[in-house]
């Protein structure tokens, strides 16, 4: 038990404690997100990027891989929401976990290249609002993502630590999604 | 000992990462090492993808315009000769390196309009069949004309005063840097997407006149929101041309008017040639 001179009964105590077991966690994803930033700024982005066959552009392939990203994003909440019982009338399947933890994977695992090829092709933009909240929440989403995956396997922690982390990595994927996929298909067509 | 799978998870994607940047910074360098490197199986695959639009005039009008690349630009050629050709020629492989990466997203014709990165100016490029116009203008002393040759998906024009642009280009979006009056401009300019018929299509658009015994080249640049940006230079067979802001050019008409003088603007466009 660390020694603190504020605490002087048990409850507060323990919230300090759980608070504190944040604090690691949201500095390493505070340097993550920096430092994609900082190399998004620094690095002269060419533009140019590897093409995928069978897309019409590479432009296309990041729209299709972000928008398969975000369609798990909300599988991942609304598992969430029945993992806590925040689904009137259902109750959580015993697959219900692995399915929440699986399509999280999967949407991270899917959104990591298009995020290294926007950051390399395009770099951190500021040109418009769109680039500019784009790529300000394309590197607080991995920042956001690293928090939760650090203190997933912490016990003690605040009751709503998860949910925020989770609220926060969902929203921060919507937005990007919208900024870049949807922006993409309303200006160049929904096709391959 | 329960195994951390939250962290195994980020560090998967972190590899994943890593993998995916090191592959973009292999491929798209254009060294000769990449196109013979060790993922030998994963070029061939990306090569023989671009093999599907050879027949396209742009691909085959390149070799005529950069004799020295012809054997190994000729798409349909085996992964393997381009690897042979690499040592010997390494700024030839660069070029095929460099180009067989993406060569399936560059239009042969298209138009590029944007704003620069920190606003206040706008650039337009037009690429149709090699060849390739850009204009960069703020509205006030800043403009410069360019033209050049359009190949592989990248531009390398040159303009009076010094004027200077290195562009790459693809399907979706035109990026790279401009210098104009000592300054540079960073930009990434989006395809022009087509407006309703009846409206004057965004892009670019110049008018020449005389005005006042004076001969003068009117540049605008329409962009995608309707907005324009405009300057006028007065051609007076000085190194220095005076620069000053374009009047408005009239989108129904087609027209600007300027000291009395109406100027006709005719719209450069890659998609049709007009202007080239």
């Amino acid at each position: 038990m660390t020694a603190q001179p504020e605490a002087s009964s048990p409850a507060p105590q323990n919230v300090s404690l759980g608070i504190g077991k944040l604090i690691v966690p949201s500095v390493i994803g505070g340097l993550v997100a920096l430092t994609l930033g900082i190399y998004g700024r620094l690095h002269h982005p060419t533009g140019v990027v590897v093409n995928v066959a069978g897309f019409t552009s590479v432009g296309y392939v990041k729209s299709w891989l972000a928008t398969i990203a975000t369609v798990f994003a909300i599988v991942q909440v609304i598992s969430a929401l029945v993992m806590y019982g925040k689904i009137p009338r259902v109750t959580a399947p015993s697959w219900i976990g692995r399915l929440h933890q699986w399509s999280g994977r999967i949407a991270f695992l899917v959104a990591v290249p298009v995020a290294v090829d926007c950051l390399y092709g395009l770099g951190f933009q500021t040109y418009s609002t769109r680039v500019l909240i784009h790529s300000v929440f394309g590197c607080a989403f991995f920042g956001a993502f690293t928090v939760k995956m650090l203190i997933l396997p912490k016990r003690g922690l605040p009751g709503w630590a998860l949910p925020l982390a989770g609220a926060v990595v969902f929203t921060l994927l919507v937005g990007l999604w919208f900024t870049s996929a949807y922006w993409f298909f309303s200006t160049f067509g929904l096709h391959r | 000992m329960k195994l951390n799978t939250p962290l195994v998870t980020l560090l998967a994607g972190a590899a994943l990462g890593v993998g995916v940047l090191v592959t973009s910074i292999v491929w798209t360098s254009g060294t000769s090492s990449a196109a013979s490197g060790a993922g030998a199986t994963v070029p061939a695959s990306a090569t023989a993808a671009v093999t599907s639009p050879p027949a396209s005039p742009a691909l085959a009008s390149t070799p005529a315009t950069a004799p020295a690349t012809t054997p190994a630009s000729t798409p349909v050629s085996a992964p393997a000769t381009a690897a042979a050709t690499a040592p010997g020629t390494a700024p030839a492989a660069a070029a095929t390196a460099t180009a067989s990466s993406y060569q399936a997203g560059v239009p042969a014709q298209a138009n590029y309009v944007g704003a620069v990165v920190g606003g206040g100016a706008a650039v337009a490029i037009s690429v149709h069949s090699g060849q390739a116009v850009a204009y960069i203008c703020n509205g006030h002393a800043v403009a410069a004309w360019l033209r050049g040759a359009a190949q592989g998906g990248k531009l390398d024009l040159t303009g009076k005063n010094g004027a200077q642009l290195s562009v790459s280009y693809r399907n979706g979006m035109a990026a790279g840097s401009i210098t104009a009056d000592g300054t540079k401009y960073n930009f990434s300019a989006p395809l022009v997407r087509s407006v309703p018929s009846g409206q004057r299509p965004p892009g670019l658009y110049e008018a020449t006149a005389t005005v006042d015994g004076v001969k003068v080249k009117a540049g605008w640049i329409v962009l995608q929101n309707g907005s324009q940006v405009g300057s006028v230079e007065y051609l007076l067979g000085s190194f220095v041309l005076p620069t000053a802001q374009a009047p408005v050019l009239d989108l129904a008409t087609g027209t600007a008017q300027y000291d009395g003088v109406t100027l006709v603007a005719s719209l450069i466009s890659g998609i049709t040639g007009s202007g080239f």
